[in-house]
């Protein structure tokens, strides 16, 4: 009893299991990631050392990270744009009622079951200009007659295409649930009051699903800057670097190159970029 | 229980224990999963035949084999020697970088002394092996992988459609271009816009080089990556010879990207052996070159008589330098030098890639890719291919120059970033652009690795 009456003086060291978990499932990976991003170490040249920011210079002076990252970045506007607009087009239009809405609905749903590299593979076949059902019969006979997954801009298009089935559920999902949380009350004096669907939409349901939005659109950011299974599987960063994004980029420098230290600087650079950018989003939806 | 039984108890669980820990676990790890070893597997790799249990009864060993996904393998053994951790004894290992990245970092054990023992004479007949493949798995004359398959460049063809068309057989890359530009005016007459003259490979990543390094050579005569043609560390140190990708590299790089944009399928950029393999299955290809072996795997794996029936091997036509286009790769295994049990590491591997386990490999695949003579010539080989396409194949693995390109440790990111280059110039048709960031990134790659200090 004397033990209890102690600890519950102290009630934040009920936290204490849970906080040694989690520094050793995050922070030692995490720590340990820091302390090979100061190293020098090649695997195919016989010595390790520290070799303090060094590392990040060559990074951050490299032309191939800057092209990654400008791979990376025109991947995240497009696939988040994307799956914003047609997850909220989605979401409204399932949330009416209509006849067999669970059935459509569970169909939507669907593509967020089927793991990244199936899906890619499945793209990958579907879009294959020699044998597969859209690149080789579907888009020629409507006037495509290159190989989406071998031009350098067809090639990111795929991807996002791909990326875009694959995740648009996500947002559906969010984006639905907010609407469901707007009273019924609202439309009802707006229809009183002799408001048009689109005036609705607009000066209603937009407004009050904006934090949805913006949780969807961190969310959906942050997975597509570390896609990298689905890209992998489709065209391995190419052709040549054309969808060679950071993640690609930050595995060949480790996986290809042997360089460990610069892979590692390169994940710490990806995860700085993306904390400042979930920071500034975040404070935005908490301003709100 | 009195106390006699509880004593018999515990020395019988001991007993069972000293016999348990008694045996070594060798665990091996490969891909082609339900395809390479059906001497020793199978029910897709599997379950353990007869022969293997009884290796293992007979050495006190047990052979754990994992199977995966062929980067996926890759990546695993590069993890599994970096961390040093011996977890995987027996590796897989491609002669297009792995043995010579490897083998320079210290991360294999040498066979050398295991070979010269004479105790594996049993298992490895040198005399009978192709001077090539023990080439191409040696650096600085340090032995470090053996040789499950390997083959040498050619040219995999429809005879049928060549005979259609009036194209000939060529010898020479002029004539070469000359057939394939006969081909597609002739499948454009007819109509047939799915079947495509040439199937290459021109993905991203390291397989393209294979090949287009192959290119290279024949075009310059020699390995033209460093000013000389310097393909040795000890060269290039010493007459700090520079990269050298916008110069004798250039010609060779440029037929490699001109024919694969003229005369390959659209998706060709994208491609790796299995688009390659496929294309040529499936019919939709002429010609699958140099890396004929995956034409092989196209014929024994096709649905389509006329494929079978349509098909040819020819060597690889010469450059203009008089060399011939090169392609040579080895799927050979070698020993971690982190493994606690060389020795009968040294055993398991000795039975994956021993002569009877090849023979196996053979008889199923029907491919004349045995790094055995006596293998190539067997009677499986002699009565589906005939003795005279046997032969070619085993001339083109005799002919083989495997140093093509250099040995260096940074072999395997050098075949990469070529590879990619390739696949961006084929996508692109700017040989230019891709050349001068290869020579840019070769630069400070030689550099930063010390190669010109004094």
């Amino acid at each position: 009893m004397r033990r209890l009456g102690l600890l519950l003086r102290f009630p934040g060291a009920f936290l204490a299991p849970a906080i040694l978990v989690l520094a050793s499932i995050v922070l030692f990976p995490t720590g340990y990631l820091l302390y090979l991003s100061v190293r020098h170490w090649v695997i195919t040249r016989p010595f390790q050392y520290f070799s303090g920011l060094d590392n990040y210079r060559l990074v951050l002076t490299s032309p191939s990270f800057w092209g990654a990252a400008q791979t990376t970045l025109v991947f995240i506007v497009a696939t988040v744009a994307v799956t914003l607009v047609l997850g909220t087009a989605l979401a409204v239009a399932l949330n009416r009622p209509f006849a067999g809405r669970g059935v459509v609905r569970a169909l939507v749903v669907l593509p967020l079951l089927v793991p990244p590299i199936v899906a890619g593979f499945t793209w990958r076949f579907l879009l294959n200009r020699e044998i597969g059902m859209l690149g080789s019969w579907i888009l020629p006979a409507v006037g495509v007659e290159a190989s989406m997954l071998a031009h350098p801009d067809l090639a990111m298009v795929s991807i996002v295409i791909a990326d875009v089935w694959s995740r648009t559920s996500f947002m559906f999902l969010i984006l639905l649930a907010a609407l469901q949380g707007i009273p019924g009350s609202l439309y009802e004096a707006a229809r009183i009051d002799g408001a048009s669907d689109a005036q609705e939409f607009v000066f209603i349901t937009l407004p009050l699903l904006l934090p949805a939005m913006l949780v969807g659109v961190i969310f959906r950011a942050i997975e597509a800057v570390n896609t990298f299974d689905l890209i992998f599987v489709m065209t391995q960063g190419g052709p040549g670097t054309a969808t060679q994004t950071l993640s690609i980029y930050g595995w060949r420098t480790a996986f290809t190159s042997f360089d460990i230290g610069r892979g590692a600087a390169i994940a710490v650079v990806m995860v700085v970029f993306a904390v400042l950018a979930t920071t500034v989003l975040s404070r935005r939806v908490l301003e709100r | 229980m009195n106390r006699t039984a509880r004593t018999l108890l515990a020395l019988t669980i001991a007993a069972l224990v000293a016999l348990g820990s008694a045996q070594t676990e060798i665990n091996v790890i490969s891909f082609a999963q339900g395809f390479a070893f059906p001497d020793l597997l199978s029910e897709g790799g599997t379950k353990k035949s007869e022969r293997l249990l009884a290796f293992e009864a007979a050495n006190g060993i047990v052979v754990n084999l994992e199977w995966g996904d062929e980067s996926a393998v890759r990546q695993k053994v590069l993890n599994d020697l970096i961390a040093g951790t011996g977890r995987y004894d027996v590796i897989l290992l491609g002669t297009d970088g792995a043995v010579q990245t490897f083998g320079y970092a210290g991360y294999l054990e040498p066979l050398n002394a295991y070979l010269e023992s004479g105790d594996y004479d049993a298992w490895f007949d040198l005399e009978d092996i192709y001077p090539s493949v023990l080439e191409a798995n040696t650096v600085e004359g340090n032995v470090y992988g053996m040789s499950y398959y390997a083959f040498g460049p050619g040219m995999i063809y429809r005879k049928d459609i060549f005979d259609r068309y009036g194209a000939s057989v060529p010898t020479t890359m002029v004539e070469f271009e000359q057939a394939m530009a006969t081909i597609k005016a002739g499948l454009a007459a007819d109509g047939i816009r799915d079947v495509y003259p040439l199937t290459m490979r021109a993905g991203p990543g390291e397989e393209p080089s294979l090949d287009l390094t192959g290119f290279v050579y024949a075009y310059a005569g020699y390995p033209a990556w460093f000013e000389g043609g310097a393909d040795t560390v000890e060269k290039i140190r010493a007459t700090k010879a520079q990269p050298d990708f916008t110069g004798a590299f250039r010609d060779g790089f440029e037929a490699f990207v001109r024919l694969a944009r003229e005369y390959g399928p659209p998706g060709i950029a994208t491609h790796t052996w299995v688009d390659m393999m496929n294309l040529y299955s499936q019919g939709k290809a002429v010609v699958l070159f140099p890396s004929a072996i995956n034409g092989y795997a196209a014929i024994t794996s096709t649905e389509l008589q006329e494929v079978v029936d349509g098909s040819a091997f020819a060597a690889a036509p010469v450059g203009p330098s008089g060399e011939a286009i090169q392609s040579f790769w080895s799927f050979s295994f070698g020993i971690n030098a982190a493994s606690r049990n060389k020795d009968d590491a040294m055993k398991v591997l000795a039975l994956l890639t021993g002569r009877e386990a090849l023979q196996a490999f053979a008889d199923m695949t029907v491919w004349p890719s045995a790094p055995y003579s006596s293998v190539m010539r067997s009677t499986t080989l002699i009565e589906r291919y005939g003795e005279e396409e046997v032969l070619l194949n085993e001339r083109a693995m005799l002919d083989s120059d495997t140093h093509y390109f250099p040995y260096i440790p940074e072999l395997a990111d050098f075949m990469f970033q070529i590879g990619t280059a390739a696949s961006q110039a084929v996508s692109t048709g700017d040989v230019d652009r891709a050349l001068e960031e290869l020579q840019r990134w070769a630069v400070q790659t030689m550099t930063a690795a010390g190669y010109y200090r004094d």
